[in-house]
């Protein structure tokens, strides 16, 4: 009788056990999505550097420029991986003076939304601000 | 113990070992984001090119400083003078001070009064790199030891361990002593450790370092040590050089002439 009961007990455990590691899946992959959507892709080195749109649309990098400087940071850096391709095939140089080489014809466009919400960045200790570039 | 406990146990054991094996199973497949390998492409193969230098002394003219000033101007490298705050990626050293251990005995006085130009070895077996907790300082794909300046918290392990007295640390905020901002390279903050990364940021556009360029004595020849037929491997192959303290086994990249 009380080897029934433990048959059963230890089946329950196994299956509290399962359940507890998809519930953890689940949390992990939520988690990750936004991020993963905008994965960048392979590029050969030949393609020419198309620059007349933004890497990303203007919504997805208003909330997510600090997860793309940081990857292409990461990425350039440390692996030497320069090249950054948009899902649309266009083709740019991991480097913040891709995003600098058209932002920074108006120098106040990182301050401006900077001061707005009120966040700082310390990018500018070191790296050259188009507010000096233009000095 | 009583055979139930034991059954039971026994039983609770297969349960979880069951329940760790599958979730093992499945957690590549959903839990950690997806790796997708064609994003790495584009990365260099590791220890494919080892770049390096070779000074020739005897052509590095005595008095003239224009590698030095390039590079200095190029890297937004503060002046603070000759004090302890000095911060420098190239610079002459008198010979004994950058071949201490090489013999003097009888020395001629022309190779003893000799300036020697100095800066890091991006050593092949880099001490630094070992002490950096953070890995801020970190061996490249290239050869190149590198600074991560973004992960440096100062804390100058890797000054104690480089053998050369290539680093310089920021103990003030060096912008107001770079006096020509350059916008080719970013300047650093107090608190990082910074030093020569042989020009990884002329390199990667296919330009020579700014000191070998603007060598007007051709006394500077840069190249890939991994590549026999290179030009800097043929003159190695051809001269007498030295590296300096090469009884550590750190394999400096950079070689002299004397
Ligand atoms: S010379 Fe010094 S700083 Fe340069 S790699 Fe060797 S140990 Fe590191
Ligand atoms: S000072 Fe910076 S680079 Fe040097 S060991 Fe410490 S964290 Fe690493």
């Amino acid at each position: 009788m009380s080897n029934r009961i433990s048959t059963i007990l230890a089946f329950v455990i196994a299956v509290i056990m399962f359940v507890a590691a998809w519930f953890f899946m689940q949390s992990g992959d939520g988690a990750s999505a936004p991020a993963r959507a905008e994965a960048p892709v392979a590029a050969p080195k030949e393609v020419p550097i198309d620059s007349t749109r933004c890497v990303a649309s203007t919504e997805w990098m208003k909330s997510h420029h600090m997860q793309l400087l940081n990857q292409w940071r990461h990425d350039s850096v440390r692996e030497g991986n320069r090249t950054y391709a948009t899902p649309d095939g266009r083709h740019f140089d991991k480097s913040l003076n891709t995003c600098l080489g058209c932002h920074a014809s108006n120098p106040m466009f990182c301050f401006m939304c900077h001061e707005y919400a009120n966040v700082k960045p310390t990018c500018w200790n070191c790296h050259i601000s188009p507010m000096e570039a233009t000095k | 113990m009583n055979q139930q406990r034991r059954d039971f146990l026994r039983k609770a054991g297969l349960g979880a070992l069951a329940g760790i094996g599958a979730a093992a199973g499945m957690l590549p497949l959903f839990a950690l984001e997806k790796t997708d390998m064609t994003v790495f492409t584009d990365k260099p193969v590791p220890g494919k090119v080892r770049w390096g230098m070779l000074v020739d002394t005897r052509k590095c003219r005595e008095g003239c400083n224009e590698c030095v000033v390039r590079c200095h101007h190029d890297h937004n490298v503060p002046d603070f003078g000759k004090s302890k705050n000095e911060v420098k990626w190239i610079w002459k050293s008198r010979y004994e001070e950058a071949f201490p251990t090489a013999s003097k005995q009888f020395q001629s006085p022309d190779v003893e009064n000799r300036n020697v130009l100095t800066l890091c070895n991006h050593c092949a077996e880099p001490p630094c790199t070992r002490a950096c907790p953070t890995e801020a300082t970190f061996r490249r794909w290239d050869g190149i030891v590198s600074m991560d300046y973004h992960r440096c918290i100062g804390c100058r392990f890797c000054m104690a361990a480089c053998p050369y007295g290539s680093r310089s640390f920021n103990w003030q905020d060096p912008r107001p002593a770079v006096k020509e901002l350059s916008a080719t390279y970013p300047t650093r903050e107090r608190g990082v450790v910074e030093k020569c990364n042989f020009c990884s940021e002329r390199l990667v556009k296919g330009q020579l370092p700014a000191c070998v360029e603007s060598c007007a004595g051709n006394a500077l020849t840069f190249g890939d040590l991994n590549d026999p037929g290179s030009e800097l491997r043929k003159m190695l192959a051809a001269n007498e050089t030295m590296q300096r303290k090469p009884e550590l086994g750190t394999l400096p990249s950079v070689f002299y002439i004397i």
